[in-house]
């Protein structure tokens, strides 16, 4: 009698199945449950912060969804976050739109804007297209602060607390099950379009994109959609951060916020969906973790107290990067990857 | 104990650190500590406006704890840098409210800081002085936000006043130097505005970004229109700048005005004799006057270690020294039982309260949470390197 194995499939329905073993199955849940219990078990402060990486999550899967799967690289990120951002702020504090509307007019904002990029960037590559996107950037900065009719300029605009169907969301707590919620959904969507046609195709032109061609890809079609999912995905991100922040500025969306969702999907791991996660948790959380660690190393070595500056963070955070890149080129997915092999390959090393 | 060991145990304690929720009876106030928060810039671009500052108000403090405290109580201050970027000084007011418990925040930082902090001001009864000179902190009434410092209307108003009024002219050649920031694009109005009301048009309107370190087009086109009075609504580095370029191109116009976050004796080391031209604006007393206030602020500097070298800004020091101090005296009118209501209560005793030369004279209600609307003028003395006072507390005048 043949013994099945754990990772043998017989059909394409197991074959595509998100969460193929128990395991995956009941670690899940586990990570639902914890996910459900945050909020009881620490502090508010933690949840903001856990609040912000959600949003930090979305937008690093749009960009790597562009930059890591398709291999088009943009510095312009932050602005599609700008004009997903500024549709919400716009839609909920002068129409009165409800979140239903805001969220997704900012994704499909973005996305509008992304296509208007991607066309005229379809013959650029490398560092070409990141001048290029970079550009776009600038110019969304100079609209934002000059069009003060629409977007009041350098005053920037208040957003209305959140209001689910009759629910404020008032509290970083209330925030958190809302933000999670959506972050599952683009992880969820993200991971099912890499799966699909669509996402090899990304993959793809990524590769080699004279080869993808030669097999039948339309180039200019992925490209294009690349830059649209990407950029919607920035556009949610930016609609939900309007949310969070209650204000928004155009110094909010400057190129360090482009560079920084970079560095997360470097940091977290390029073309890979649970790096894009890691990444934003990384770069929002790792800061916040420096500080506490100096603050505890002062209380050990008391003689440190005085010489201890903020300054130190960032060097620090710099030095933690850079760490990264020269020993983990693959990212913290990579690590992941090397984690769960050698649990799985357990008791044998290899 | 080894290496490895230490570092265990160091890791250990920041993840516990970072994880847990310390737990108080009352938010920030025990029988023997009061604990402040305060969110200023300390590291980054801007950071020489925000130390100096931090400086002043953490020193004022520390001078009250060494003076027997407030009502027995010693006062912790907690200073987060915000690194000038609202997303994190809003961060930064989460984790003083959750984690570190605080009564207050003494400032959360600029305007937009201040506004991306408001629902939280208000939500936790936040009695604060905000870093921001703008009408919308107090009109409407936002009952947690406590303004100190002159709007920039009325400083540029005092400025064009003092044109016309002090210096007689009838007809001058104003040029206007901003930033496309709020307080640039305020005072460029209020500046257009108010020379209208005199019946004279503004012969250039330039920008000059934040982070310039040449201003050559902006002094040529000066130069080229004959311009005779400068009035610049940008802060100091690149008002620096822009002197300094003036220097380069023999450009010397009758007056070079500055507002309050360019007013400091700063400009005058940094630009020597180009400076010599130089007036600036200022809700808080200068370095050099003579007013017990500023005497105490100088004593204060000298126990804690810092010379004028060391603090860098002096006007910002003082503005920070004048913001602990207005703390101090509220948590004394406040008495024993101290919360963010009776806190707030305090406040709204001021009348004419008098800080010594500090800041004017200033009163807070429970209607009006507004500032002196008083300024002084200083000249750039530049033999002793310093600004100087040239005119006491004043408003803008009223026009017809």
């Amino acid at each position: 009698m043949a013994i099945r194995s754990k990772t043998f499939r017989e059909s394409y329905y197991e074959d595509i199945k998100l969460f193929q073993t128990i395991w995956i199955k009941f670690w899940m849940m586990l990570f639902i449950i914890a996910l459900v219990a945050v909020p009881f078990v620490t502090d508010p402060y933690l949840v903001y912060i856990i609040d912000i990486s959600c949003i930090a999550t979305i937008a690093a899967l749009g960009l790597n969804i562009l930059t890591g799967f398709t291999g088009q690289i943009s510095l312009g990120h932050a602005a599609f976050l700008a004009i997903g951002a500024y549709t919400t702020a716009i839609f909920a504090s002068t129409l009165n739109m409800k979140f239903w509307v805001c969220l997704p007019a900012s994704g499909v904002a973005a996305a509008c804007a992304g296509l208007l990029v991607g066309i005229p960037c379809l013959r650029l590559k490398g560092l070409y297209l990141a001048m290029a996107t970079m550009s776009f950037g600038v110019v969304v900065e100079y609209v934002t602060v000059t069009w003060e009719d629409l977007t009041l300029g350098v005053r920037g605009i208040s957003v209305p607390t959140l209001d689910v169907f009759g629910y404020a969301l008032d509290s970083n707590e209330k925030l958190y099950y809302f933000l999670v919620a959506v972050t599952a959904l683009a992880v969820i969507a993200a991971t099912n379009l890499v799966r699909t046609r669509v996402g090899r195709a990304f993959i793809a032109i990524r590769d080699r994109d004279i080869a993808a061609e030669v097999m039948g890809v339309n180039l200019t079609r992925y490209k294009v959609l690349a830059f649209a999912i990407g950029s919607f995905y920035a556009g949610v991100a930016g609609g939900l951060y309007a949310y969070v922040m209650h204000y928004i500025h155009p110094d909010h969306f400057t190129f360090l916020l482009s560079v920084q969702y970079l560095a997360m999907i470097i940091i977290g791991g390029l073309g890979s969906v649970l790096g894009s996660v890691f990444g934003a948790v990384f770069v929002t959380v790792v800061p916040e973790f420096i500080k506490a660690l100096a603050q505890t190393m002062t209380l050990v070595f008391p003689a440190l107290e005085d010489k201890y500056d903020d300054a130190w963070n960032i060097a620090a955070f710099g030095l933690l990067i850079m760490l990264f890149l020269i020993f983990e080129p693959k990212g913290l997915s990579g690590i992941w990857l090397r984690i769960k092999t050698c649990f799985k390959n357990w008791p044998y090393t290899y | 104990m080894n290496v490895k060991r230490v570092l265990g145990v160091v890791l250990v304690c920041a993840l516990t650190c970072f994880f847990s929720s310390p737990a108080m009876a009352a938010r920030g106030v025990t029988d023997d500590t009061i604990k402040l928060g305060l969110i200023l810039v300390k590291t980054g671009p801007v950071a020489a406006l925000g130390l100096p500052d931090g400086h002043g108000m953490v020193d004022y403090m520390k001078y009250l704890n060494e003076q027997g405290g407030v009502h027995g109580r010693k006062i912790d201050v907690i200073w987060e840098d915000d690194e000038f970027q609202p997303p994190k000084s809003v961060a930064a007011l989460q984790k003083l409210i959750h984690r570190d418990k605080v009564l207050t925040v003494i400032t959360t930082g600029g305007s937009q800081q201040t506004i991306a902090n408001m629902k939280t001001i208000n939500d936790y009864k936040l009695s604060n002085v905000p870093n921001a000179l703008m009408k919308e902190f107090f009109d409407p009434y936002h009952p947690y936000i406590f303004a100190m410092g002159a709007l920039y209307e009325t400083q540029f108003e005092c400025i064009v006043d003092y044109i016309f009024n002090d210096l007689k002219e009838k007809n001058p050649r104003i040029g206007v130097v901003y930033t496309k920031k709020e307080y640039g694009k305020i005072g460029l109005n209020a500046i257009r505005e108010r020379a209208k009301a005199y019946g004279v048009d503004l012969v250039n309107e330039l920008v000059l970004p934040t982070g310039a370190v040449d201003a050559s087009s902006q002094v040529l086109t000066l130069k080229q229109n004959n311009v005779e009075y400068v009035i610049t609504c940008d802060v100091l580095p690149p008002i620096i700048s822009f002197v300094k370029t003036t220097e380069k191109y023999n450009y010397k116009p009758k007056a070079i005005f500055g507002f309050n976050w360019a007013t400091d004796d700063m400009i005058v080391k940094a630009c020597g004799k180009a400076a010599e031209n130089y007036i600036g604006a200022n809700f808080v007393g200068g370095w050099s006057d003579d007013s017990p206030g500023v005497k105490l602020a100088k004593k204060i500097a000298k126990k804690y270690g810092r010379d004028e070298k060391s603090i860098g800004l002096t006007s910002l020091y003082l503005h920070g020294i004048g913001a602990s101090l207005l703390f101090g005296e509220a948590f004394k009118r406040a008495g024993r039982d101290l919360n963010p209501d009776s806190l707030k209560a305090a406040f709204e005793t001021f009348r004419d309260f008098d800080s010594g030369g500090i800041f004017p004279p200033l009163s807070y209600t429970d209607k009006s949470h507004a500032p002196p609307e008083m300024i002084k003028l200083f000249k750039a003395d530049v033999p002793n390197k310093r600004l100087k006072a040239i005119t006491g507390w004043r408003k803008p005048m009223k026009m017809k």
